[in-house]
């Protein structure tokens, strides 16, 4: 809406800064750049970059999603189980996925039909699936899971690690629904202004509910990947992954208050986080630094798009 | 007429009916575990009120003067504090000097929320999101993950000894606190407009009431009530643990939520975060005693959250 050359800002500001941050790492050390690492990186970030595109339709609806990693980490739970009483790789997998779904839907129900703002509900149902997490596997791990599910991260088609096809396909997927559907646009109407879009005739809770479980569905993924990728299930498993979402999202330029957001940004903006995190640990800093570095990143971000044009009111 | 608005006073209705919830709890907790209805209960069970309790004042007048406030650092904020305090105790200050300074410093990270909120304009959300992380990694990250011990046994009489069948942190702390905010928020011109900014930010502003100091100021105080959560955690543990707070930010929003505290501003009670503090604190006893899993206890917190914003919001108490 704004003129083009400011649409993709955002983007290109991003693309520089990881471009530097590269720079920088590789002159530190040399592994840094090595393909081995960056396929790494790449296969590390899989599981947040499906997680941060339905957080990005999320918060461009005006919504937020704290409970992701809790669902995440009910849905692999689901999955070890499963695994465990030997069922098919196929009925692992939907039952992962359908998991997802369903407490994804329960998250829009809450918000939706109880009224209950988004960070509240969202807060509550994480705290009732870590009870569930731990009802059910009671502080032990979930290990020893078969590598069936191996070649969704390992694999490798036409030179490129699977990951990539999984983000690309999510990815195009969430852009679709967002740019070239009228989900998207009733998505960022009601991100916009609520009763506006209930003025105009737009089934907001129908949306909402959807939205959700979009993000739920992706949690379920992404679930799918990590059990894949670790074959086990950890009793800290998801914790900081919502807050990752979170904060890729609005590193990738969309807006708190709803309305805007961007799917490039978002991926981008997970890039950075997930190869600043490798490259601060090749370099010698220790991990314990890593949310001290993303919690000052997302302010600093915040504090500029809040000093770039909005005011506070009153 | 005057005694009709008196009777549909949702404040009224509120601690009306947080007072039955809190005889139920006690009905459960006795029916859970015969150790429960003792004497020796009340003291074990109000030692726990004090942190918690503090952080649920905070919140409470946080999201009463609207904006929306929230502050999801608070939990961050008694990590910190806490490592602070011992850390200047183990550089050679003396322990009182340590928690006063420890005062000032959680006086600080909470300038820090107000004025990334009202300064800068962040949306309370996501600014105090971000120093959540950024609080609690540095408590983690300059302490290796250890806690910090070697806190002074006399320093104990606050956190573990009694007065009075009494726990020392409840009667000397939470009890004049909890009184002091009462009292402003009843009496007192400043707890005027903490309200009218919650309900009509606007309004208030044009009357000539000051919002956005208002409101920081109140983020300076939820940061002073976790520093003073941090002092008795200090004592009472004789250790600073780099995660002593995690987890109460969300405890703390659910019992000012709980207690009939608007999450959108304008609405809400000291007195009522008090009993649903007391409902939080009686469950989560109860269910230790009774040896049910720790899990149990944070489903049923976070079924009350989402249950008692749903009924408000179902009951049309401004939507």
């Amino acid at each position: 809406m704004n003129a083009i050359p400011r649409a993709y800002q955002r983007e290109l500001i991003l693309l520089a800064a990881i471009g530097i941050v590269c720079v920088i790492f590789a002159s530190r050390s040399e592994f840094f750049i090595s393909e081995r690492n960056l396929v790494t990186v790449l296969r590390n970030s899989v599981d947040l970059a499906v997680i941060s595109a339905g957080m990005t339709l999320v918060i461009a609806m005006g919504g937020i999603d704290v409970s992701v990693g809790g669902i995440l980490a009910v849905s692999a739970i689901i999955i070890g189980r499963a695994y465990q009483a030997e069922w098919p790789d196929a009925v692992v997998v939907v039952l992962g996925l359908a998991t997802g779904c369903v407490l994804g839907a329960l998250n829009g129900t809450v918000c939706a039909k109880l009224r209950v703002p988004p960070i509240i509900a969202t807060l509550g149902s994480m705290y009732i699936f870590i009870a569930v997490l731990f009802l059910v596997i009671g502080g032990t791990w979930i290990s020893g899971l078969p590598g069936t599910l191996s070649f969704l991260i390992l694999g490798e088609w036409l030179g490129l690690p699977a990951g990539v096809y999984i983000i690309g396909v999510v990815y195009l997927l969430c852009w679709a629904i967002l740019r070239r559907h009228v989900w998207g646009r009733h998505l960022l109407a009601v991100g916009s202004d609520e009763p506006a879009a209930r003025l105009v005739g737009i089934d907001v809770d129908w949306i909402k509910i959807r939205t959700y479980t979009l993000l739920g569905l992706l949690a379920g993924i992404a679930a799918v990947l990590y059990v894949a990728r670790l074959r086990n299930v950890e009793v800290n498993i998801g914790t900081n992954i919502a807050l990752e979402a979170i904060a890729a999202t609005i590193l990738g330029g969309a807006d708190i208050r709803g309305g805007v957001g961007s799917l490039a940004g978002t991926l981008l903006g997970v890039l950075f986080i997930k190869l600043m995190q490798n490259g601060l640990v090749l370099s010698g800093v220790s991990s314990l630094w890593e949310t001290v570095i993303i919690g000052g990143l997302l302010l600093a971000v915040l504090t500029l798009d809040a000093l770039q044009g909005r005011r506070v009111r009153v | 007429m005057k005694t009709t608005a008196r009777f549909r006073d949702p404040l009224r209705q509120r601690l009306l009916f947080l007072t039955v919830l809190w005889l139920l709890t006690l009905a459960l907790g006795a029916w859970l575990s015969p150790h429960f209805w003792q004497s020796s209960t009340v003291p074990y069970l109000l030692q726990y009120v004090p942190v918690l309790g503090l952080l649920g004042m905070g919140q409470t007048l946080i999201m009463l003067a609207g904006g929306p406030g929230i502050d999801l650092s608070v939990g961050a904020m008694v990590s910190l504090v806490g490592l602070a305090i011992a850390g200047l105790y183990g550089l050679g200050l003396d322990i009182y000097l340590a928690s006063l300074v420890g005062l000032l410093v959680g006086a600080l990270l909470g300038a820090v929320n107000g004025v990334l909120i009202n300064i800068v304009g962040i949306p309370s959300l996501m600014a105090t999101l971000a120093t959540l992380f950024v609080y609690s990694g540095l408590a983690v990250a300059l302490t290796g993950g250890r806690p910090l011990g070697g806190i002074p046994g006399e320093f104990a009489w606050l956190g573990q000894n009694q007065t009075w069948n009494l726990p020392n942190q409840f009667l000397f702390v939470f009890l004049p606190v909890t009184l002091v905010l009462h009292v402003l928020l009843t009496r007192t011109v400043t707890g005027n407009h903490i309200v009218a900014a919650g309900n009509d930010e606007r309004a208030a502003f044009l009357v000539g009431v000051n919002v956005r100091r208002l409101r920081l100021k109140l983020y300076v105080l939820s940061g002073v009530l976790a520093a003073l959560g941090a002092i008795i955690t200090v004592s009472w543990f004789q250790a600073a643990r780099p995660d002593a707070g995690k987890g109460l930010e969300l405890l703390s929003v659910t019992a000012a939520v709980l207690g009939g505290t608007h999450i959108f501003g304008g609405l809400g009670r000291i007195s009522g975060t008090l009993l649903a503090i007391l409902i939080i604190t009686t469950l989560q006893i109860g269910l230790q005693l009774a040896n049910i899993s720790q899990a149990w206890q944070l489903g049923v917190i976070g079924a009350l959250l989402i249950g008692s914003v749903a009924v408000d919001s179902l009951l049309g108490r401004r939507p």
